[in-house]
């Protein structure tokens, strides 16, 4: 019974989906885009930060890695398939989340912490610096955004605003999925089990560096896909997406939406994104909303929306409580 | 003096004025982070609504030194007040939250100094009396910058008999080693962090001021100052002061030297250096492994 | 949060002024299509950039792209004066002919944040969802480049005003719906090296740009420049300082040492104002070339002294005395009429200079779509290419067909303190600034000496001359 709710709710969510740029139109079609990339990028932070205790505040770096990535590689080889874009970015996220791991798994904490807005910093600079590569700050920009191609099969324009979309949503939808599936492995309760007490997994035989290196490299991976898909999206890729501002925001919005739950980060996103976006339309002062935002919601709700809804639940009935990070 | 030496000398003058500018900010940065454990990101805003506040209390009563002694301690108030009621109220939510608000923090300061001031440009001059240039043995350096090297080293001076010599200095130490055993020691914790934090913010108003007649007062100054002195905190270890200071005086010079010899990568040096230390010494040269 | 790097223009438009030249060039003026009128102007004294009568309904919507947030948040202020200003006065005369009607003009505000992911969305939302026809920006060529793409995907009019990068109009971003009404690097590092090659006064050079790729490409067409119409000239040293720097002495005392009689910058604000601020407190006295050292309050505090012998390049000046006709007298006191009743946030010095150089531009948009009597943009297009206009001041732009790119002379002015400001300022008061150094001297760089860049790449370009218009 309950597992045909489920099936009925993914149906739903499903047709929802496919309806969307019928219902809305090109605008928030494309506003629902950008909004799922965001929440793939958080949703890879939440897999470090909310489920293993990584404190990593650089996330940018490897979003910038997929931007590049897959922005180089439309740039630089002809006939790049769109696909293939998107697996170099993912590929440079995940390369450089590997080239980092044995430094990161050292430090955990407040130093672990400083480590990667360090290395953003240093990463963010190289950006600018790095002009040939990277187009500084004007970024890599006109590079051309190849049709969805199976050969004999099918050829599908992705210029097109409606077909982006639903190539946007496959392809962050499969990533969100595999995330998901990613914690209910076992391996996930391990992820937990590192976040609560290192030690008590390390006694119990499991290698708590190398698991934690995976996470790593796990979301460095889909940070980058969701940075592939930006630079896909902009059909521009300029140095101020890895600034360490870009790094903070993942972090912002995992956090009010609730951090360590699989669906925190997805709500925060939207949250995020509608709030700004209202704020934009009626106001003049959008710092100002988004500043007032984030003290309100910390104040009265320090575990987010996830926590808060468990608090609200915990006192009628029982659920525990979300741990502190 | 032969006028190369008199550059290197002036770059070597240079980049202990920068470096001394660097420590007031990282210094509040370090001691809050030291003792309260809060990486407090509105700490460049404090900075940037320091120089505001010179600004306007220069503009209203006319004298330089007045707002520079009335704008950093009216900063402090401000930093005292986030303490009490924003950061108090979320003790021991962990590192994030305090992340959030102090972001939440950052973006309101920038926003309010917007309203206030609008976005113009505030100009301020330098007092009269620190106008024109010293002129010694073949070297001109402006008087200003030597007020600030002089400005620094006292604020230091004040800040080592506060922290070594009196009673308050010793608690301040000892929390910092130790927090919840200064705490059942009967000593009133919470009190003395709004007065930790106020201190740290008044150190970052005391850069404010100063650096207000040097640089633009406009709304983007926050920035400019952030990551510095967040890259001195890094590489130094946190709540470190000895630390903050050897460091920033590093930067300071390795900033004028590297400007003088590597120009095309001085820009980069910073963080190169940065990302070396921190690969080899996670917790900063002075810091100490936090145990969790 | 917003991060100050993405502010590509955070400058003072307001510097460049309005002038004309006794030998306003005869061939120019034969081949001008259109010019604005000072005495059909409506009357201006109801105008408050604050409370713009924006009308709403049957109307031609064109979007203000820029910085309306953020620490750049001046950028947005400063563009939406100089739209309301001339549309204020269009409105007032009963708006435009477009499509057998008369309609008036409608602004919206199009707040990029200085993103790229923000500009594609406000850009979306003012097409798709507000109906704009015209996009109007916007500060930070990557800004731009989102903006022109959007403009090209949705067949609407996006119009450069303000960024100067070449590459915006080159074989691989040039959109035949996108327009440059500025001027380009090109241009400035050109106009420079002509000026100081006939002058031949100074021969050392220091340039110190921003190191990032505007910064970059400033120095790069500088030293072209000089390559090309001052050969003998010599780079005595070549700096990139970091953005928002906050000290430059290193830099200052560097150049002190170097026996650089010039300095060739490309900063803008605050950068610009820091530059210059602290080379002077620290007795560097040497002139800086520059695009962005106007802004007149800080001018103010520096005081004349240290501002005498500042050059300024300018896209828009047409040489001395400013004011040769009754008509830009009128023009002038009508538009210091209105600063005397400006409210917060625009009461501030910046623009007691006035703001008619972007004005202009914006008048120069409204002055082709009353003429293609449409807004529809292969009208626009047709019409814009080729076309010239003739500013208030009488400097004439010419629109290149093929790159879309504006053919002008320049004019590189000499700050001089507020006595002799009297050759350039020839109405009372007789100053531009009783507070420090400004306009004096103006050298004119003719039209065929800074022609735009051309792409030789660019299809549409194939088999002509940089000087071809059509």
């Amino acid at each position: 019974m309950k597992k045909a709710i489920k099936w009925i709710l993914w149906i739903i969510l499903g047709i929802g989906l496919i309806l969307i740029p019928k219902i809305f139109g090109i605008y928030y079609t494309n506003f629902f885009v950008s909004l799922a990339i965001m929440a793939v990028f958080s949703q890879s932070i939440n897999i470090e930060l909310g489920y293993t205790r990584i404190l990593n505040f650089g996330h940018a770096m490897f979003f910038g890695m997929g931007g590049y990535g897959a922005a180089q590689a439309l740039a630089l080889i002809p006939g790049m398939p769109i696909l293939g874009a998107v697996l170099c970015g993912m590929l440079g996220g995940g390369l450089l989340a590997l080239v980092l791991s044995p430094l990161v798994v050292r430090v955990s904490g407040m130093a672990c912490a400083m480590l990667h807005v360090a290395f953003n910093a240093l990463f963010f600079m190289l950006a600018m610096k790095l002009r040939p590569l990277t187009g500084g700050e004007d970024g890599i920009s006109g590079f051309p955004i190849p049709p969805f191609n199976i050969p004999g099969i099918i050829s599908i324009d992705m210029t097109n605003p409606l077909n982006f979309y639903y190539f946007a949503v496959a392809v962050l939808g499969i990533s969100m999925w595999l995330m998901w599936y990613f914690t209910k492995t076992p391996f996930g309760q391990i992820m937990i089990g590192i976040r609560d007490n290192p030690k008590r997994v390390n006694y119990l035989g499991f290698k708590v560096p190398e698991s934690r290196a995976l996470v790593y490299i796990v979301g460095g991976s889909f940070a980058g896909v969701s940075g592939s898909m930006y630079a896909l999206f902009q059909n521009l890729f300029s140095s101020d997406a890895t600034s360490g501002l870009n790094s903070f925001q993942p972090v912002l919005m995992t956090m009010v939406g609730g951090i360590g739950t699989f669906i925190g980060p997805i709500i925060g996103s939207a949250f995020f994104s509608v709030v700004e976006e209202l704020a934009r339309r009626y106001t003049e002062r959008v710092e100002l909303v988004m500043g007032l935002t984030l003290i309100i919601v910390i104040l009265f709700a320090p575990m987010g929306f996830m926590g808060l809804y468990r608090d609200l639940k915990a006192r009628w009935g029982k659920a525990p409580s979300l741990p502190k990070i | 003096m032969d006028p190369t030496t008199a550059m290197y000398v002036s770059q070597g003058i240079h980049g202990l004025a920068y470096g001394m500018i660097l420590f007031l900010v990282a210094s509040g940065v370090s001691l809050i982070i030291g003792m309260m454990h809060i990486f407090n990101l509105a700490h460049a805003g404090f900075f940037m609504l320091s120089a505001y506040f010179t600004y306007q209390f220069v503009a209203w009563t006319g004298n330089f030194w007045l707002a520079l002694l009335l704008a950093p301690i009216a900063t402090g108030f401000c930093g005292m007040l986030m303490e009490r009621f924003l950061l108090r109220p979320l003790r021991g939510s962990g590192v994030i939250g305090d992340l959030i608000l102090t972001v939440g923090v950052a973006l309101c300061i920038d926003a309010l100094v917007k309203v206030i001031w609008g976005t113009a440009n505030k100009p301020l001059s330098k007092p009269p009396l620190l106008q024109g240039m010293v002129h010694f043995a073949g070297l001109d350096y402006p008087y200003y910058r030597l007020f600030v090297i002089g400005l620094a080293v006292v604020v230091l001076l004040i800040m080592a008999l506060l922290l070594y010599k009196t009673r308050i200095g010793k608690i301040v130490r000892a929390a910092v080693s130790d927090n919840d055993m200064v705490n059942a020691l009967g000593i009133n914790i919470p009190l003395l962090f709004t007065f930790v934090f106020g201190v740290g913010i008044w150190l970052a108003g005391v850069a404010g001021a100063a650096i207000a007649p040097i640089l633009s007062v406009f709304p983007g100054l926050a920035l400019q100052m952030g990551m510095d002195a967040f890259i001195v905190v890094a590489v130094a270890g946190f709540g470190s002061l000895r630390g903050a200071f050897m460091v920033s005086i590093l930067f300071g010079l390795m900033n004028s030297y590297g400007v003088q010899f590597i120009s095309q990568l001085a820009p980069l040096s910073m963080f190169i250096f940065m990302a070396i230390v921190m690969i080899f010494f996670p917790h900063g040269f002075f810091g100490e492994s936090e145990e969790e | 949060m917003k991060t100050g790097k993405g502010i590509l223009m955070f400058f003072y438009v307001f510097s460049f002024f309005f002038l004309l030249t006794a030998m306003s060039p005869i061939q120019a003026t034969a081949a001008v299509k259109a010019k604005f009128d000072v005495n059909k102007m409506a009357d201006m004294s109801g105008f408050d950039p604050n409370n713009f009568p924006n009308p709403t309904g049957d109307t031609i919507k064109i979007a203000i792209v820029a910085t309306f947030s953020g620490p750049a948040a001046a950028v947005g202020e400063g563009f939406w004066l100089y739209a309301t200003w001339a549309a204020y006065d269009i409105n007032k005369r009963g708006g435009l002919m477009v499509d057998g009607k008369k309609k008036l003009i409608q602004l919206f505000k199009a707040d990029t944040m200085s993103r790229p992911d923000q500009a594609k969305k406000i850009c979306e939302q003012m097409v798709l969802q507000e109906g704009v026809k015209f996009l109007w920006g916007a500060d930070g060529s990557h800004i731009v480049k989102i903006m022109n793409q959007t403009a090209n995907k949705y067949k609407v009019i996006a119009v450069n005003m303000i960024s100067l990068s070449e590459d915006l109009q080159d074989a691989k971003n040039f959109s035949p719906y996108a327009f440059m009404s500025w001027w380009q690097t090109s241009q400035v590092g050109r106009s420079f090296a002509y000026y100081f090659g006939q002058r031949k006064k100074e021969k050392k050079f220091y340039i110190m740009c921003q190191d990032y790729v505007f910064g970059h490409e400033m120095a790069e067409n500088f030293k072209k420049g000089l390559k090309e119409y001052y050969p003998e000239a010599q780079i005595v040293g070549e700096d990139f300082h970091k953005l928002f720097a906050t000290d430059y002495a290193p830099y200052i005392t560097k150049i002190k040492a170097s026996g650089a009689e010039v300095i060739y910058t490309g900063d803008w604000d605050p950068d610009a104002t820091n530059l210059l601020k602290q080379s002077r407190a620290m007795g560097l006295k040497l002139p800086f070339a520059h695009i962005y050292m106007g802004n007149p309050a800080t001018l103010a505090s520096l005081g004349v002294e240290a501002t005498t012998g500042l050059l300024i390049g300018s896209p828009y000046s047409n040489g001395n005395p400013a004011f040769k006709t009754p008509e830009q007298i009128k023009y002038h006191k009508t538009m210091m009429d209105a600063y005397k009743r400006f409210k917060p946030p625009y009461n501030k010095m910046d623009y007691m200079l006035g703001w008619d150089p972007l004005a202009m531009e914006f008048s120069w948009l409204l002055s082709v779509i009353e003429r293609a009597g449409s807004v529809d943009a292969e009208k626009i297009i047709k019409t814009w290419e080729g076309d010239t206009y003739e500013y208030v001041n009488g400097h004439v732009k010419t629109m290149r067909a093929c790159d879309h790119n504006t053919i002008q002379e320049t004019y590189i002015l000499e700050y001089v303190p507020p006595d002799q400001q009297r050759q350039s300022f020839n109405i009372p008061p007789y100053h531009w600034s009783d507070k420090s150094a400004l306009y004096g001297p103006a050298f004119r760089v003719p039209a065929e000496k800074v022609l735009p860049w051309m792409d030789p790449n660019l299809e549409r370009c194939k088999g002509k001359k940089p000087s071809d218009i059509n």
